[in-house]
């Protein structure tokens, strides 16, 4: 009864919580699922984004422009790791890593400690209201206004010329050419957006928690991939806004399992595993199932 | 664009692959082809001929060693693919590569109508825009025009072929270049996605490049013929000339060819 009521007492937290770490998934959604790339910039461009809203608070920049700054820098991030993968020819994965191995020692930089402490800064929920730095419900209705306006947007987006245009790369990079759509051009623009917003996710939860760390970044991929894939088991995939809603909904019920499992006792150094093993299951199984079948390849 | 222009022209096109290899062999040797406006030209060869490395350096594919490419009087010898692709388009042999599964026809159609001008952030799918797919479709004679909506993944082979070959004629290229585009159709819808590609050519008048392995077809289709070996185009026949041929008259030739290759001379 405990366990239940512990639970239950953090359903609201971690909800707030959940919306805001949807933009993470988004963020890792929109190269995997409509650009056929998988990025791992996120891990490294999350952070950047907090440290780059945090440092530029700290030397008394207003939310705002600290905000945007971030959302900038989380873009630069996502063009270094398409540029990467374009011009040296790494593959998407190793592109990734390069490029949030480097970030570690550029946040850090950033930031100038590990860590720092945002007290007497301003937030930019203050600014908004005062009632969202105190009131969980608050900041529940917030978070979800944001995600509904962001999804709005990215539909609308998607459902452009450039938008379709951006889709063919992930659906059929050869013929995007031919199309006279540029797989540099796309690549690099889904890339900036995907971790523009992931710079978001980064600049927001600091301002929220008040307080930054360079190793905010840690485990934020596997985290992000677990929900997305709850929630394409939801919504599925066959359209474009089914695809858009996957992250939203996986990332509100990801949240909610880990806050489940902490309050049974889970100790969260073992959440990495439960969370690694609980991908290998759901993307696994499919391939697991059809040995003696002709197997098919994991498409992560 | 030059007004009067001939539609394409190639001159001393050169192409070499694996130039390191002790005796690299040209897939290109010196070609130099005029092909006039509205010209429709049907060009044969055994494998290795040349024939897929001429498209590819005309669609921009990769580069040539030496040699420019002219469409409509405009150098785009070193154009990238996707900045030339409002000029030429091509149709593949495969009809899975020249479609986007995933998305649906109407998306697909529109997408290439757009081709060659710049993606804008207006929606794509139009009801004016919907009209005109319906048209196009409905001539196609396959009753796609119904299914605008449905994904070109559920399509069947010869479907999707048909819908590749409208995609590449709807924004009326200067070039149209069919690389063996109804080669892995069954006999029945390989007929049909001919008639179709003929009547889809002659109605919008586009200068077609035409690849294929059917002899009687290159006679009896289009105004000129050649025939390419070793990388350079060993016949170029027109008009009456081209109408006496036939195919064992081709394969003859072929033949001498083939063995003067093996012969090494």
């Amino acid at each position: 009864m405990d366990i239940l009521t512990g639970f239950l007492n953090l359903v609201p937290v971690t909800l707030a919580q959940s919306l805001l770490y949807a933009l993470l998934v988004m963020g890792i959604m929109l190269p995997l699922r409509l650009a056929g790339f998988p990025d791992l910039t996120c891990e490294g461009a999350f952070p950047l984004g907090g440290c780059v809203c945090a440092a530029l608070l700290l030397a008394g920049w207003q939310p705002l422009p600290a905000t945007a700054v971030a959302v900038a820098a989380g873009m630069l991030a996502g063009a270094a790791t398409a540029l990467v993968n374009l011009r040296f020819g790494l593959s998407p994965l190793l592109a990734g890593i390069v490029v949030f191995t480097g970030l570690y020692s550029i946040n850090l930089r950033i930031l100038g400690q590990s860590n720092v402490a945002l007290f007497d800064t301003p937030s930019l929920f203050e600014m908004i209201h005062p009632a969202l730095t105190r009131s969980v419900g608050w900041q529940i209705a917030f978070f979800a206004v944001l995600a509904v306006l962001l999804l709005a947007l990215l539909r609308w987006l998607l459902s452009t010329e450039a938008g379709a245009a951006m889709r063919v790369i992930g659906v059929n990079a050869e013929l995007a050419p031919s199309l006279g759509i540029s797989v540099w051009g796309y690549t690099i623009a889904v890339l900036a957006l995907a971790n523009g917003l992931t710079g978001l996710g980064g600049a927001l939860i600091i301002q929220l928690q008040g307080y930054a760390d360079v190793g905010m970044g840690l485990g934020v991929l596997i985290n992000g991939l677990a929900s997305l894939v709850i929630g394409e088991s939801i919504t599925g995939r066959q359209t474009v806004t089914r695809q858009l809603l996957a992250p939203v909904v996986g990332s509100v019920i990801y949240y909610q399992l880990v806050s489940l499992g902490l309050s049974s006792g889970l100790r969260p150094g073992d959440l990495k595993l439960a969370t690694a093993i609980f991908v290998l299951i759901t993307l696994g199984l499919p391939a697991f199932r059809a040995r003696g079948a002709t197997r098919e390849s994991i498409r992560v | 664009m030059t007004a009067g222009a001939p539609a394409l022209q190639c001159s001393g096109l050169t192409k070499t692959f694996d130039i390191g290899l002790p005796e690299p062999r040209p897939a290109l040797d010196g070609i130099d082809l005029t092909v006039s406006q509205g010209e429709v030209v049907a060009v044969i060869g055994g494998n290795g001929a040349g024939k897929s490395t001429l498209l590819n350096l005309i669609a921009g594919a990769f580069l040539p060693d030496q040699g420019r490419i002219l469409l409509a009087g405009r150098d785009v010898t070193t154009l990238a693919p996707h900045r030339r692709a409002a000029w030429v388009t091509r149709v593949f042999q495969d009809p899975m590569a020249g479609t986007a599964a995933a998305m649906t026809i109407e998306e697909n159609l529109a997408l290439a109508e757009r081709r060659g001008r710049r993606h804008r952030l207006r929606r794509l799918l139009t009801g004016e825009r919907r009209k005109r797919q319906q048209a196009w479709l409905a001539e196609l004679g396959l009753g796609l025009e119904d299914r605008l909506a449905t994904p070109v993944a559920l399509l069947s082979g010869g479907q999707r072929q048909a819908l590749s070959l409208l995609m590449a004629v709807v924004s009326e290229p200067q070039v149209l270049l069919l690389d063996e585009h109804t080669a892995a159709l069954d006999p029945r819808t390989a007929h049909r996605v001919m008639a179709a590609t003929l009547s889809a050519v002659a109605e919008r008048r586009l200068t077609t490049l035409m690849v294929t392995h059917n002899m009687s077809q290159a006679i009896a289709t289009g105004d000129r013929l050649l025939m390419m070996d070793a990388g350079r185009i060993r016949l170029d026949v027109s008009g009456a000339e081209k109408a006496a041929l036939t195919p064992e008259a081709l394969v003859e030739r072929f033949q001498i060819d083939n063995d003067r290759m093996r012969l090494g001379t």
